[in-house]
This record gives C-alpha cells, sequence and structure tokens, in this order.
C-alpha cells in the first residue's frame, strides 16, 4: 500500500516537475536579457496579448488547444513584438516601461470586454493568471521540449548579435546592426515561449521563472555564463522545493512555487552582503541591532494595545496561548477555568453531533428509503440549532478569554511596555561603545 | 429637424419602459437566472415577457451586473431571485433602482428558495463556515425536479398579487405544468433507478438536490472551497478515492475547467460527463424540461457505459 501511494505521487508530480525545468531552462536566459533590458513588464504585456489574440479564437468557435487557437495567439504576438520592437526608438522623455504597461493594460481590459459575454469567460482570466502547472500532461511537456529547443538553437546562433543589443545597444547601432529588426526577432522568439509558457504555467508563474532566476545571477555575477548556471541552479531548487512543499502541505501548487521563488530572493539578496562583503561583522551587528530593535517594536506594540485594547486580537499572546495554555488559565478563577473547560468540550460535541446528522443526511441521499421533506427540516433545524448552541460556546469562551484579558494587561501589557522602552535606551547607548574601535580601520581601502 | 424626431422617439421609447403596464399590456418580469425565467414564462403565459439578467452557465459567484440591467430592473414590475446567497447582488442593484414595487417586501418581490426543504443547512450567523460560501443552505435547488412545484407555487402567488384578474389563467397554467412535470419525473427516475447509489466525483457541491432526488452518491468534489484549485495531495486523495470507492463518473460544468477533471480521468479510465445547472448553458437545454432530458441522458449514458466496462 505505501508503495503504491509513493509511487502515486510521484507519478503526479513527475510532469509538472519536468516542465518546470524546461521553463527554467529557456526563461532564465531570456530573463537575463530582459533584466539587462530593463523591461521587466515584458513577459505580462506579451503574454496578454497573446491570450487576447486565443480568446478572439475561442470567440470565434476555436477549441483552446487547436492549430487555429494558437496561430490566432501567434499572429496577435507578432503583431505586440513589432509595437514592442518600435517603442524602443519612441522612447526618449518616457521610458520604455511606460509603453509595456500600457500594452499589458489594455490588452488585459480588452480580454476582459471580449470574454464579458462567454460563460467560461471568468475562468479562462483565472487560467490565464494562476495556470495549473499541476494538470500539464505529456503532450504539453513534449510541446515545449520541442519548441523551446527550437528558440534555444536560433538564439544559440545569433547569440553574439542579441547579447549585444540587450547589453549594448549603442555599440550595435554603431556596428551598423538595425537595431529594430533585432529586437522584433527577439520579441517574437520571446513571445512564442512566453505564450506557451503562460498557456501551462500562468502569469504570475511564468513572471517567476523568468525574473528570479536571473535576478539572483545578476545579484552574484556579472557574467553570462555564471548568471545562468546560479539562475538554473535556483530554478530547480525552487520548482522542487515548491513542488514539494505543495505536496506536503496540501497547498495550491503554483501559487506555493511563486512564494518560493519570492523566498529565494530574499534570502539570495540577504545571504549576499555576508557572503561577499569584507565588512561582514558590521553587517552582522547591524542586521543583529535590527532584529532586537524589531523586537522590542513588537514587544512594545503588543504591550501597548493590550493595555489599552485588552478585549480586541492579541496576534502575539494568541499565539503564546495557542502553545502553552496555562498562560491564560493562569488568569482564570477556578470556577471560570471550569466554564471554560465545559464550553470548549460543549463546542466539539455539538460539532459532532452536526457532523452526525450531515452524515445521516448524505447517505440519506441514495440508501434506504430517504428522507421525507419533512424529515429533511427536521433535521436542518436540528443543524441549525446545534450550530446556535455552537456559538452560544464560542461567546462564553470569548468572554473568559476577554476577562483573562482584563487582568493580564495589568501583569503583561505595562511590564512589556516598560521593558521594551528600558530595552530601547539599553540599545541605544551599547553599540556606540562598541562601534568606536572600528572606525580605525580604513574601510574604504577595501571598496 | 431628424435629430430631433429621433429624440422625441427615444423619450416616448424610454417613457414606454418606465410607464406601468397598461390593462391590455404585458407583465414585465426579471429574474436572476435563465431557470426562474423559465418557471416564470410556464405560469405567466402570454401575459409577461421575462429577461433574465446573469447569462446562462455562467459561474454565479462571479457574476458583474451591468448598466443595462439597471434599466431592465427599473421598468419591472416583478423580480423573481434563486435566495440563499445565491444572487446577493440582485438585492444591492434592486435598492439602486428606487423601484419600490420590486424591493424586498415589495409585491413585485419573490424569492424563489421560500418553501423549499434545503440541504445543507447552516445558520446564518457570522462565522466561518467550510466549503460553499452560501450563509443558509445549499441554493441549487432548482436541480430537484420536484422542487419545481414549490417554485412555480412562489411564482403563482407573486403574479396574483400583483395581476388579481389572470389568477385563473396562472393557476391553470401551473396545474398543466405540474401534470407534465409529474410524467417527466417518473421517467427520470426509472431511467436512473438502475444507477442508484452509483459513486461520483463532483466538480463543485453543486448537485446534492439532483443526488437526492434521483438516488444518487455524491462521493466527493474535486474542489470543495470554490474557486481555490486543488493541490497535489489534494489530487493524490482523490485519485486514491477514485481507484478504491470504483467512482464511475466524474460530473463538470461548462464553466469549470476541464484540465482536472482530464487529468483525473486519465489517470483512472473513469469517464467526464458534462452537465449543465442552467437552461440555455448550452443549446439542447431550451427550457426546464430539456435541461433535464439531458441531464439525465447524459448521466444515464455514461453511467451505463462505465457499469458495462467494469463488468465485462
Amino acid at each position: 500500500m505505501a508503495d503504491w501511494l509513493q509511487l502515486d505521487w510521484l507519478q503526479l508530480l513527475m510532469i509538472p516537475f519536468l516542465v518546470a525545468l524546461v521553463l527554467t531552462g529557456i526563461h532564465t536566459y531570456l530573463g537575463i536579457h530582459v533584466l539587462s533590458r530593463n523591461i521587466i513588464f515584458v513577459d505580462l504585456a506579451l503574454a496578454q496579448i497573446s491570450a487576447l489574440g486565443a480568446t478572439v479564437a475561442f470567440l470565434l468557435g476555436y477549441y483552446p488547444q487547436s492549430i487555429a487557437a494558437y496561430g490566432y495567439s501567434l499572429a496577435f504576438t507578432i503583431g505586440g513584438a513589432v509595437i514592442l520592437s518600435f517603442s524602443r526608438s519612441w522612447t526618449g522623455r518616457v521610458s520604455q516601461e511606460t509603453f509595456i504597461g500600457v500594452v499589458y493594460v489594455v490588452s488585459a481590459a480588452a480580454a476582459f470586454l471580449l470574454v464579458d459575454r462567454s460563460p467560461q469567460g471568468a475562468e479562462h482570466i483565472k487560467q490565464m493568471l494562476i495556470g495549473s502547472i499541476l494538470t500539464a500532461t505529456e503532450t504539453d511537456l513534449l510541446k515545449v521540449v520541442l519548441l523551446y529547443s527550437a528558440v534555444g538553437l536560433f538564439h544559440w546562433f545569433v547569440r553574439k548579435r542579441f547579447l549585444l543589443i540587450s547589453f549594448q545597444p549603442e555599440r550595435a547601432e554603431a556596428a551598423g546592426l538595425r537595431l529594430w529588426l533585432w529586437d522584433f526577432l527577439f520579441y517574437v522568439s520571446f513571445g512564442v515561449v512566453v505564450t506557451s509558457s503562460v498557456a501551462i504555467a500562468g502569469v504570475l508563474l511564468v513572471f517567476c521563472f523568468l525574473i528570479i532566476p536571473a535576478a539572483i545571477g545578476t545579484l552574484y555575477s556579472d557574467q553570462i555564463l555564471p548568471k545562468l548556471l546560479i539562475g538554473w541552479a535556483i530554478g530547480i531548487l525552487a520548482s522542487s522545493a515548491g513542488l514539494s512543499l505543495s505536496f506536503a502541505a496540501n497547498l495550491p501548487t503554483g501559487a506555493t512555487i511563486v512564494c518560493v521563488f519570492g523566498g529565494m530572493l530574499a534570502l539570495a539578496a540577504l545571504l549576499k552582503p555576508l557572503l561577499f562583503n569584507p565588512k561582514k561583522l558590521q553587517i552582522l551587528g547591524q542586521a543583529g541591532s535590527f532584529a532586537v530593535t524589531s523586537l522590542l517594536t513588537i514587544a512594545f506594540l503588543s504591550g501597548a494595545w493590550l493595555t489599552f485594547r485588552p478585549k480586541a486580537d492579541q496576534p502575539l499572546l494568541d499565539w503564546l496561548e495557542a502553545s502553552y495554555p496555562s498562560l491564560r488559565q493562569a488568569f482564570l478563577t477556578p470556577e471560570e477555568q471550569d466554564y471554560l473547560q465545559q464550553a470548549g468540550s460543549g463546542f466539539d460535541r455539538w460539532q459532532s453531533e452536526i457532523q452526525r446528522l450531515d452524515q445521516m443526511e448524505r447517505q440519506s441521499r441514495w440508501q434506504g428509503k430517504g428522507l421525507s421533506d419533512r424529515e429533511l427540516r427536521r433535521i436542518s433545524s436540528y443543524t441549525m440549532s446545534f450550530q446556535e448552541m455552537q456559538n452560544g460556546e464560542k461567546f462564553v469562551q470569548r468572554e473568559l478569554r476577554n476577562a483573562a484579558r482584563q487582568r493580564q494587561r495589568w501583569v503583561f501589557g505595562i511590564p512589556m511596555m516598560l521593558l521594551s522602552s528600558a530595552g530601547f535606551l539599553a540599545v541605544r547607548r551599547s553599540p556606540r561603545q562598541s562601534d568606536q574601535p572600528l572606525p580605525d580601520k580604513p574601510i574604504e581601502a577595501n571598496l | 429637424m431628424q435629430f430631433c424626431f429621433g429624440v422625441a422617439c427615444l423619450l416616448l421609447f424610454c417613457l414606454g419602459w418606465a410607464m406601468p403596464a397598461g390593462a391590455d399590456d404585458v407583465l414585465r418580469v426579471v429574474t436572476t437566472t435563465t431557470d426562474l425565467k423559465s418557471l416564470v414564462e410556464v405560469v405567466g403565459g402570454d401575459r409577461v415577457t421575462v429577461k433574465s439578467i446573469a447569462l446562462p452557465a455562467q459561474d454565479p459567484h462571479s457574476f458583474e451586473p451591468r448598466p443595462s440591467d439597471f434599466q431592465l430592473l427599473r421598468g419591472a414590475q416583478m423580480v423573481v431571485k434563486v435566495g440563499l446567497d445565491h444572487d446577493l447582488w440582485i438585492d444591492a442593484l434592486l435598492a439602486e433602482t428606487g423601484n419600490q414595487e420590486i424591493q424586498r417586501g415589495g409585491a413585485g418581490y419573490v424569492d424563489a428558495s421560500v418553501g423549499i426543504p434545503l440541504l445543507e443547512v447552516r445558520s446564518t450567523s457570522i462565522a466561518p463556515i467550510d466549503g460553499h460560501s452560501h450563509g443558509a443552505g445549499n441554493p441549487h435547488y432548482w436541480l430537484d425536479p420536484a422542487n419545481a412545484e414549490v417554485i412555480t407555487g412562489g411564482i403563482l402567488e407573486g403574479l396574483e398579487r400583483i395581476d388579481p384578474d389572470y389568477a385563473a389563467m396562472y393557476e391553470a397554467n401551473r396545474s398543466r405544468f405540474l401534470a407534465q412535470l409529474q410524467d417527466r419525473l417518473n421517467t427520470w427516475e426509472q431511467q436512473l433507478a438502475p444507477f442508484r447509489g452509483q459513486p461520483i466525483v463532483a466538480y463543485h457541491n453543486s448537485w446534492p438536490y439532483l443526488a437526492r432526488r434521483f438516488r444518487l452518491n455524491l462521493l466527493d468534489f474535486i474542489e470543495p472551497k470554490p474557486g481555490i484549485p486543488p493541490s497535489p495531495t489534494r489530487l493524490a486523495a482523490l485519485l486514491r478515492e477514485i481507484k478504491d470507492r470504483q467512482v464511475k463518473v466524474i460530473i463538470r460544468e461548462p464553466y469549470e475547467s476541464d484540465r482536472v477533471p482530464r487529468l483525473l480521468s486519465s489517470k483512472t479510465g473513469v469517464p467526464v460527463v458534462t452537465l449543465v445547472s442552467s437552461i440555455g448553458a448550452i443549446p439542447q437545454a431550451q427550457d426546464y424540461f430539456s435541461l433535464f432530458d439531458y441531464n439525465i441522458g447524459a448521466l444515464e449514458a455514461s453511467l451505463k457505459a462505465a457499469l458495462e466496462a467494469s463488468n465485462g
């Protein structure tokens, strides 16, 4: 049984993982270009234009996966590529990103207008945004492998020109390269990739694949190859961590991978000064004092909040009490503790009663004689009464919590405020004394 | 000159729509869904013109009213809604029109859910509730054909309130419809009788009333919380459940994504059947009867095929 189960999840996650690898492969490379051109949102714009094309095809009656639908997306993408490749020469007073943003917003709104009268509209828009990498099939995988290999080969053959126009457009122009032509080719190949990726993984996830590995690579290196290798490693790590996390913690896959990517970027940005900066100790010290200040601020605010509004939600105290229930019980009389206990067990009892009735009704839909309308109404009214009783138990728990909080404000709230204020004063003094030996070192010399 | 004439025509048109109907005029009724529209037409006959606000086959949770709906309601004499938080937006829209007749409690206001024996009832006190975010019971009650008796009863009462002169005609229309419905219901029950208790997985929890009437066993849902895509853990559990409990079909609606049903189907061999919960969602479902003709027929065909496949 156990090994069958393992096979099951392996079978479920294998294709999404391979798709994620393929996406990492091409998008990290394209992301390096995009970052250097400073046109971060170009993928959103192109993806949205190609989605607009797919929407037009959909309204004309073609199935989403058909050749015709792909043709429409591609035609729209090429149109978008034309607009974007000219946008470089239009920019002067306003940045290229302005045009890209306008293209994105207008094509998104146009898609909304188009699907307005179609029942699947909402689903279509949602699918564009969050995609569903989890349901990618073998056919999807094969398609992207073939397509991205072709695009990758194309980029390999003309890599020198593409790199030149992305990294040193002035030199490219001086060398007599037709900028708009190469821009156009870049955007078309980019659009082809983004169109298929977005159809599988959605705009949010594709944006992460494009920007985050490339950004981490750029943080740690200024050369193409190391950037690419770092980006690929990060992409593989984040996709596998995201997929495993979404399986282990029962979370929607796409959104989990996006958040893991975000966490990776934050970690990489935080770790960078520690790994490569010669002033490690100083930075650690700064980080430490920042952490201490934030902790003291949280403690001070919680203390003040508890003192002035004991009946409001107290996140810090709620969290502590959830881990150590005795923290609340200590502030209740034995009689009150008894009430709290009863309210808790009462709540569970009503819950199990409600579940029993639910179960009974569900079973009766197809087993036995079935419930008559009158019996059904009776069950419903019982269920509602039990729920009202549950609410009553909740009310009792809340009142007792408030009673405890009223007492806690004097014992926890005010001392917490005073202690954290004292902490602030202590922190303000001590670093100046410990800082003093540092300035003897000529820091500038290290830079 | 021509322009003035055009403006005059437009004004006349607007006035005609805004003025209450005369004795020989027809009644203007607005419903929130196409299913209620069909049932109002059944009871009202030639005396009513009915318009429905929401599109057929649209996810009711993602509905967004538009300016023309506002115009429509302003000139309406009766409004019929599903109720039970299924179409909460209608009350806000009604309040904005200022049409007193059709406000909650007015003579032309009909909540079709009144009197329905509800399933999955939850008390409406504010508390976090699992699953479908419907305050007071599952709202898909029109999918039990037997409930049409209560629904048309509410519509009849409403029509008699605002148009008592034609009460006898409305009652006759309704009785005729109910007699036909009873015949059809017997046929539909016979069609699905061999498949009683066969385990079924549905995309959303939209079919409990259908399941109760036709004795189907709705085992589980792909999205227990609508709008949140299933996690891989959930998919693995569903796959295991489909295999272990020998689920026969997977139900989805046209507006629901077919990616997850297709994945489950490809890994288990269980067929996916598309059912519609609203009239007009597909061309075959033109009125209340053909809605069930289609759904029951589709279910029967796929269950039959699935049973033959598992036996043979």
